[in-house]
Formats: structure tokens, C-alpha cells, sequence
């Protein structure tokens, strides 16, 4: 529909402007796209594969490939980061091209969104299904800081352009295992020998995509029930409204605990969906009050009126307005599902295949070195911190009144 | 108000009957076996010789095991299933000693659901060997239960049937063949089961309104809420001891430490809050906002760390070493004067105290500022400042009051959130407490522990919930519950 512009802001517009008055939490959001790029560049800064490998006979560029050689990095997480990382060129090239054609909607950044998602889902279940794949395959890895000393050695050239820090995330060595912080390792190194500074950069990953997926999942079961139980009312609304209040009688911590314990060879994507089946009546709370409150006004009788599916009505037309305080209880949601999947590594309940940053600070708990504590507790504290500054930045744009 | 309370805690029941069913469908429906892993349980079956059998059977009905989770679906058993298991049972189509044991339980647990259909498969059957295994597997199904084996005090009547139970077990028990036995032999015995069960066939006939029943009642979530209504939360499956006095023990330490830190929590807060809300966008009130949202910001798990680190005996600072390294008291406090040792308890608890508490400081000072500068441009207190009252009056007496409102609100949604953060401040601190406890039977899988500490916490937060609704009234007069 074109509608003619007489008051060219929008309501999000008027958040946005509300929003960008607060510094501390522009610098928030600012911080969290920082760390969504360190993220995703990690390789760039530390790993065991050269960008560029030149010798008297071949040249290579082994980088790449490691990206997406199983033994290097196998998990569902690296992977999807690691695509990103290879594709980010183009996405910005697409964004670059929709802002001058008028601007990035919501539409393209979600297609966006979807089609990463998808091409990382085309990526790692073929090779969890055994069927061989050029961009997930397994090849040997070859010991290219080995290969260099001996050639340097035996005065032959040798070109070769590494990432900064030339260490995987998962190497081990027991003859440097608990390793104060010193000169080559900057953060020190915890009991296998891996270097903290690394493990730390790629702990990123785990914590941010713990975040985002174990939100998204109960944002979206939270605005199912909680839309339907506003919307209908009736048997629905009290169906809901009791296993929303059974729900919240269970301390959540208690139940997670459990029921990640309880699952056989867990992975991080196990605690990601435990939280997130396990949190939904927070978003279901909310969002039922809304529609509680929308479903009386003026424009939904209008929608109705106009002979739409109900399904229309309560997911296109009631459902943007009732989006606000859903987005501000996932943005601090983000910061306690970060949280809960440290505190489930601390205690030794994690996924031990990945560099999660409750992990090294457990090790640190059972060793007492102080940079085996410091270093993780601090970069889940600036996280979590992060997080909550945006969020409690959200809360005032959206809604003047709170603001104290 | 008492009509209230009454009514409040009758409501508590759907609510508890609720929360206890979710619980226990998540536990039953989690893969794994109680009391060990899967493969602990298997070695331990394929070595099981025929009296730990025997009573790997009676620790799997005691506690409930052989039966369904949620419904009794057993009444609707057909024959091609229990032909299908027996096949599992002769070892066809590639099966593992292992399967051949799960067949066999499969059977034990269906029990008198499946002996008409052995006696059915061993009155035609598709092969010997099937009815031969027909003839084991009714062994094993037609065996009665004792009723009520532990009681006390047994009466004459229930001892006079344990009595016939126990011999025609025993009588059935000896009705078997080897498998090499000549095939007169296997004839009469099969002879003798068809005999026993044309006897015996009314106890296999049921009404519908018995399968009803059995349907609904004879599960495992059944059984546990007829102990669970007599307070009997089972046995530890690991130490085999009662669970519940085990929890009220634990419970004292946990309670202990999440009271005392609630405690300090809102003495500590309101004060703060109310300090920021009259002080507003002073100095003192931003500084206290940043600091209290870093504090939220902190992981316990990491501060706790830290304090450990520097401030117990373990410390590498040596005039830092104040605090004690952990535990609840020292080890020698039993020789001290009661005084000496709740101060010895209090010396190990500030730490842990800490710990817990920092957390709900930013939550509950945030929360005291926010209803009482909702409520400190209101008419009633310019009215109570129009009429000269000192301005502490006005603040403390009158405002005040309505400002706690959503303070109190907020007792509901802070005690889920430290008993579940009590699990790492008691792994930390090494306090022999409820989430500790916790930790370890999730380690060990005993499921009755898991369970009663869910549901006896639930039960605390249901309680704090009433108590905080109950707080609303008494701070707010309007509130009237009917």
C-alpha cells in the first residue's frame, strides 16, 4: 500500500532517535557488533595455516582450506562463523548495493540472515551424514610452523604470511601446560598447554551464538503460546497461563542443570536448546499482555473487518506492535543465557569439545591461577555487561515513562 | 484474609500436582539408567548370576521401574509384540547378548499384561525354539508380586497370601525344561503351564473400568504421587536411604544461606534505593546506578573465584588470608561454646554471603527507586508536604509504603533465581547443601534425590510467592483479598 508520507517518522524511527541519545548504550551496541566481528575473524588472528605459503617449488594458500577441513574445525558453530568469515565480502557488497538502491529493510536483512543460516546447514549435516563435501572435508593437516623452521633452517626460501597468532584454539602441549602469562603467551596457558589469549578470541563464538540461538528458540515458542493465549483467550489462555505458572515455580537453573546432565554426548547445541525450551515465560508473559491489550483497539477490529485470516491478524498485524518489550527482554536474555552456559561449563556440565569461557575459568577454580580466572570472568563480565547496557537502552526508548 | 490463605493454599495443589508432573516426565523421559550409567547397568546384567536376578528385579519393582511413565498402555499388548520380543530373545536377526538382555526385562516388566500371549505362543507356536522361550519368558511373567513386603507389622490375612503367592511362585518357578530336554518332557510341562492357566485365567480378564484404572493408575507417576502423599519421597537409589531426612538436613544449610542473603539483600537495597530515588541525578545516586549495574553484570561464579583467591587461607597474599577456604564449619567446632560456634559458621558464611547476595542488590535498589520516584510526584504526598509534615515524614511514612510495592513483587521472581544460584556458590564454597547435593546425584543419577530436591525447592518458591502476595496487603491497604 502506498500510503503518502505526512509524518515521515516512524515509530521504530522514534526509538531509534531515542536510542542514539544514550550513549552508554550506542557504545554498548557498538561493543557487541565488535565483538560479532571478532567472532567471526578469529582465524584471521590466530591460526596454525598460512594465508600465503611460497617455497622454491609451490605455492599455496592453506588458510582457506582449513576453514572448512573437519579436523579443524568440526563444530557447528566454527562453521558457521568460518562461512561467514569467507562470504562477508559479498554480504557487504549486497548490503552496500540495497542501501543505495534506499536502504536495507527488514525484508532483505532477514533473506540474509536465512540464507547464511542455510548455506551453514548445507555445510554440516551433509558431513554429519557421512556424504563427502567439498566444503567440509577431511583432509590432513600439515604442519606448515614446523615445515618453515626446518626449511629456514636449511637455508632454503621459504614465504610464508601466518595469522598473527600462529596457534589452533584446541592445541595442546603438556610440557607447557599452566603457564603464567609472559611474553609468547600473553594470557597465560591452562592445564592441557592451550593458549588462553586464543581460546578466549574463540570463546566469542560459543558465547555469542549461545546467546542469539537460545534466545531466538524461546522468543519464538514465548510469542506462539503468549499470541495465542492473548488472542483467543478462553480454554487456550488458561491452558497457557497454568504451564506458565508451573513453569515459573521451577527454578530454571535447577531444571537446566538437569536436564543437560541427563543428555548422553551433549553438545553445545543441546545447551542451547535446553535453555531455550526452559525460558519462554518471560516472552510469554509479555506478549500475552499485549495482546491482551491490542486486541480491543481500533485497527485489529479494522483488520478483522476486512475478512482476514486470523492467522494474518495475529501475526502481521497485532504482533509488530506488541514487539517492543519482547526485544528488550531477549536483549537481556542474551546476557542471561551467556550466563547460565557459563555456569553450567563452571561446572564441569558444558560441552568440553569447545573453548567455552566457563570452562577455563573452572580450570582456573580447581588450579587457583589468577590469569586462568581473570581472563574468562572478565570477558564474560564485559559481554553480559554489554548486553544489559544495550538493553537497559532499549527499555528507555521504547518506553519514556521507565526511564528513572 | 485467613479465607484467603486457605484458598491460596489449596490452589497450591494443581499448581504442585502440575509442577511435579513436568519434573517427573523430563527426569523419566531423559535417556539413561538410574542408579549407574547404561553401560554400567549392562556389565552389570550380562554378569548377573540368577539370585542378583532375582533381586535386580525386586530393586526395579520397589521403586517402580517396570512400569510406565505416564499411562499404562500395557492393557492393550498384542501377541505379535511379545513374538517379536521373544525372537529378540532367541538371538535372530544379529541380536547382542545385550538385547537379548533388554528382551528379557521387557518381559519381566510386562509381567501378567503378557502371559496370556505366551500362553497363547507356546499353545501354537511358530517354532520350538519360539515355544520354548515362550515356556522361560512365562516363568518370568507369571510371578506374583508380594504385597506390601516391608511392612512392619503384616496382618494375618495379607501374610496368609504372601504365603500362598510365595508358593505357587515357587511351585512355577520349578516348571521349566532344559532346552535339550527330550521333547516328552518339554510336552509335560508345557501341559502343566496350560493347565495352571486355565485355572488362573480369571485373574487375566479385566472390565473396562479396570483397564481404566490400570490405564491411569498403575504408572510410575502414580505410584510416586501416592508416596509423595504420604510424604515418603523414596529412597536414595545410591546411599538407600531415606531421601527426606537427608533433605531436611541439607535443606538447613541451603535455607540458611539463601535467607540470610535475601535478608541482607533488601536491607541493604531499599536503603540505597530510596537514597537514589530522593537524590535523584546526584552524584551519589549515578555513581551507586553504575556501580550496582556492574555488580549485576559480574558472574557469581567468577567473583566467588576471586574471593576465594584472595581473601581465604589458600590466598597468595599473606595478610589477606581472613576468611576460611570453604566448608560450613571448622573442623574442630564441636569443642566450642555455642557462641564460639555460630561465630564460626558466620565466619565461613560471609564469603559464600557475599557471593549470593551482591547479585540482588542492583535488582532490588533499582526496583525501590523506580516505585518510589512513581509514586513521590503524586498528589496524596504534596498533600503531606503542603500540610508541613518534615520531609522525612513525608518520605518514609507516606511514600515509602506504596514505593515497596513492586520490591515486594519482586521476593517471587528473586527466590527461584538464588536457589538456583545456590547450586555454584555451594560448589564453590564446598557447603554441603541442597544444590550441592543436587550436582552430585544428577552425577549419579539418583533420580529420587533429583526429583525431591526439585519439587521441595519448587515448594519453597510456591510458599515465597503466597508470602510476597500476603506482603502486597500488608504494605497496601487498598489490596483486600476476598
Amino acid at each position: 500500500m502506498n500510503v503518502p508520507d505526512t509524518d515521515r517518522q516512524s515509530y521504530w524511527g522514534v526509538v531509534r532517535g531515542q536510542f542514539n541519545k544514550n550513549r552508554p548504550a550506542v557504545w554498548g551496541l557498538w561493543c557487541a557488533v565488535g565483538l560479532f566481528a571478532l567472532a567471526t575473524g578469529a582465524p584471521l588472528l590466530a591460526l596454525d595455516q598460512p594465508f600465503f605459503w611460497q617455497t622454491s617449488d609451490e605455492t599455496r594458500f592453506p588458510f582457506f582450506a582449513a576453514l572448512f577441513n573437519r579436523l579443524q574445525f568440526e563444530n557447528g558453530v566454527d562453521i558457521f562463523f568460518n562461512l561467514l568469515l569467507l562470504l562477508s565480502p559479498f554480504y557487504a557488497g549486497f548490503v552496500a548495493w540495497k542501501r543505495r538502491k534506499g536502504g536495507l529493510g527488514l525484508r532483505a536483512a532477514t533473506g540474509l540472515v536465512a540464507f547464511h543460516l542455510f548455506a551453514t546447514l548445507l555445510v554440516v549435516p551433509a558431513s554429519w551424514l557421512g556424504v563427502s563435501n567439498p566444503f567440509h572435508r577431511e583432509a590432513p593437516i600439515v604442519d606448515y610452523r614446523g615445515q618453515q623452521a626446518e626449511l629456514l633452517a636449511a637455508d632454503q626460501s621459504v614465504t610464508a604470511v601466518f595469522p598473527p597468532r600462529r596457534i589452533h584454539y584446541r592445541e595442546t602441549n603438556p610440557e607447557r601446560s599452566v603457564q603464567a602469562p609472559g611474553r609468547t603467551f600473553w594470557l597465560g596457558t591452562d592445564l592441557e598447554g592451550r593458549d588462553v589469549l586464543v581460546r578466549m578470541l574463540y570463546g566469542t563464538r560459543i558465547s555469542l551464538t549461545i546467546g542469539v540461538v537460545a534466545v531466538a528458540i524461546y522468543v519464538w515458542i514465548g510469542v506462539v503460546l503468549g499470541a495465542l493465549a492473548g488472542y483467543f483467550g478462553g480454554w487456550v489462555d488458561v491452558v497457557v497461563s497454568r504451564l506458565v505458572e508451573v513453569m515459573i515455580c521451577i527454578p530454571s537453573f535447577f531444571l537446566i542443570l538437569t536436564l543437560v546432565a541427563l543428555v548422553q554426548d551433549r553438545s553445545i547445541f543441546h545447551v542451547m536448546v535446553i535453555i531455550g525450551v526452559t525460558s519462554w515465560t518471560g516472552v510469554a508473559r509479555l506478549v500475552r499482555a499485549e495482546f491482551l491489550q491490542q486486541r480491543e483497539l481500533e485497527y485489529t477490529l479494522a483488520a478483522r473487518a476486512l475478512g482476514l485470516p486470523r492467522w494474518r491478524v495475529i501475526f502481521r498485524h497485532i504482533l509488530p506492535n506488541a514487539m517492543g518489550p519482547v526485544l528488550v527482554s531477549a536483549t537481556f536474555g542474551i546476557a542471561s543465557a551467556i550466563l547460565t552456559e557459563s555456569g553450567l561449563a563452571f561446572l564441569g556440565l558444558g560441552d568440553l569439545s569447545v573453548p567455552s569461557w566457563g570452562g577455563t575459568l573452572n580450570a582456573g577454580r580447581l588450579e587457583m591461577k589468577l590469569w586462568l580466572i581473570l581472563a574468562p570472568g572478565l570477558a564474560i563480565f564485559f559481554v553480559v555487561s554489554v548486553f544489559n547496557l544495550v538493553g537497559e537502552g532499549l527499555r528507555d526508548a521504547l518506553d519514556p515513562k521507565l526511564r528513572t | 484474609m485467613r479465607s484467603y490463605i486457605v484458598k491460596r493454599l489449596l490452589l497450591m495443589v494443581p499448581t504442585f500436582f502440575g509442577i511435579s508432573l513436568v519434573v517427573f516426565v523430563v527426569m523419566n523421559l531423559a535417556p539413561g539408567h538410574p542408579g549407574g550409567t547404561q553401560l554400567a547397568s549392562d556389565l552389570a546384567a550380562s554378569v548377573r548370576g540368577a539370585d542378583t536376578q532375582e533381586s535386580h528385579r525386586i530393586f526395579r519393582e520397589q521403586f517402580g521401574l517396570d512400569r510406565p511413565v505416564l499411562f499404562n498402555t500395557y492393557i492393550w499388548l498384542e501377541r505379535a509384540e511379545v513374538e517379536d520380543v521373544l525372537l529378540a530373545m532367541a538371538g535372530r536377526d544379529g541380536a547382542t547378548s545385550a538385547d537379548r538382555l533388554h528382551a528379557q526385562e521387557q518381559i519381566e516388566d510386562w509381567g501378567r499384561f503378557a502371559v496370556p500371549h505366551l500362553v497363547a505362543v507356546m499353545q501354537s507356536p511358530p517354532d520350538p525354539l519360539i515355544r520354548d522361550l515362550a515356556v522361560y519368558g512365562l516363568r518370568l511373567a507369571a510371578r506374583q508380586p508380594l504385597l506390601d513386603p516391608f511392612a512392619s507389622n503384616p496382618s494375618p490375612e495379607l501374610r496368609a497370601e504372601n504365603q500362598r503367592r510365595r508358593a505357587e511362585n515357587d511351585r512355577l518357578r520349578k516348571l521349566r525344561y532344559p532346552l535339550d530336554a527330550p521333547e516328552e518332557e518339554k510336552r509335560v510341562v508345557v501341559g502343566a503351564w496350560s493347565e495352571w492357566f486355565e485355572e488362573a485365567a480369571g485373574r487375566f480378564e479385566r472390565t473396562d473400568g479396570e483397564r481404566a484404572g490400570i490405564f491411569f493408575f498403575e504408572t510410575r507417576f502414580a505410584r510416586y504421587w501416592a508416596n509423595l502423599a504420604r510424604l515418603d519421597f523414596g529412597v536414595s537409589l545410591v546411599t538407600r536411604e531415606p531421601v527426606l531426612a537427608t533433605l531436611l538436613e541439607k535443606l538447613r544449610y541451603s535455607l540458611s544461606l539463601s535467607l540470610t542473603s535475601l535478608l541482607l539483600g533488601y536491607l541493604v537495597s531499599i536503603p540505597i534505593g530510596i537514597h537514589s530515588a530522593v537524590h535523584k541525578d546526584s552524584f551519589g545516586d549515578r555513581s551507586t546506578t553504575v556501580t550496582l549495574f556492574m555488580l549485576y553484570s559480574l558472574p557469581s561464579f567468577f567473583v566467588g573465584t576471586l574471593l576465594l583467591f584472595w581473601f581465604s587461607e589458600g590466598s597468595t597474599i599473606p595478610w589477606m588470608r581472613w576468611f576460611p577456604i570453604g566448608g560450613w564449619r571448622s573442623p574442630d567446632a564441636l569443642g566450642m561454646t555455642t557462641l564460639a560456634q555460630i561465630g564460626d559458621v558466620a565466619w565461613h558464611l560471609v564469603l559464600p554471603v557475599l557471593c549470593m547476595t551482591y547479585g540482588s542488590f542492583a535488582a532490588l535498589s533499582r526496583y525501590m527507586r523506580t516505585g518510589l520516584l512513581g509514586v513521590i510526584h503524586s498528589d496524596y504526598v504534596r498533600t503531606a508536604r503542603a500540610k508541613g509534615l518534615p520531609e522525612r515524614q513525608v518520605i518514609f511514612t507516606h511514600a515509602v509504603r506504596n514505593g515497596l510495592l513492586p520490591v515486594i513483587t519482586l521476593l517471587a521472581g528473586l527466590l527461584p533465581a538464588i536457589l538456583g544460584g545456590s547450586v555454584i556458590i555451594e560448589v564453590i564454597f564446598d557447603i554441603p547443601g541442597m544444590g550441592r547435593w543436587l550436582i552430585e546425584s544428577i552425577y549419579q543419577r539418583d533420580y529420587n534425590v533429583i526429583m525431591s530436591v526439585q519439587l521441595i525447592s519448587t515448594l519453597l518458591v510456591l510458599f515465597g510467592i503466597l508470602l510476597s502476595d500476603l506482603g502486597y496487603a500488608l504494605v497496601d491497604p487498598r489490596i483486600r483479598y476476598q
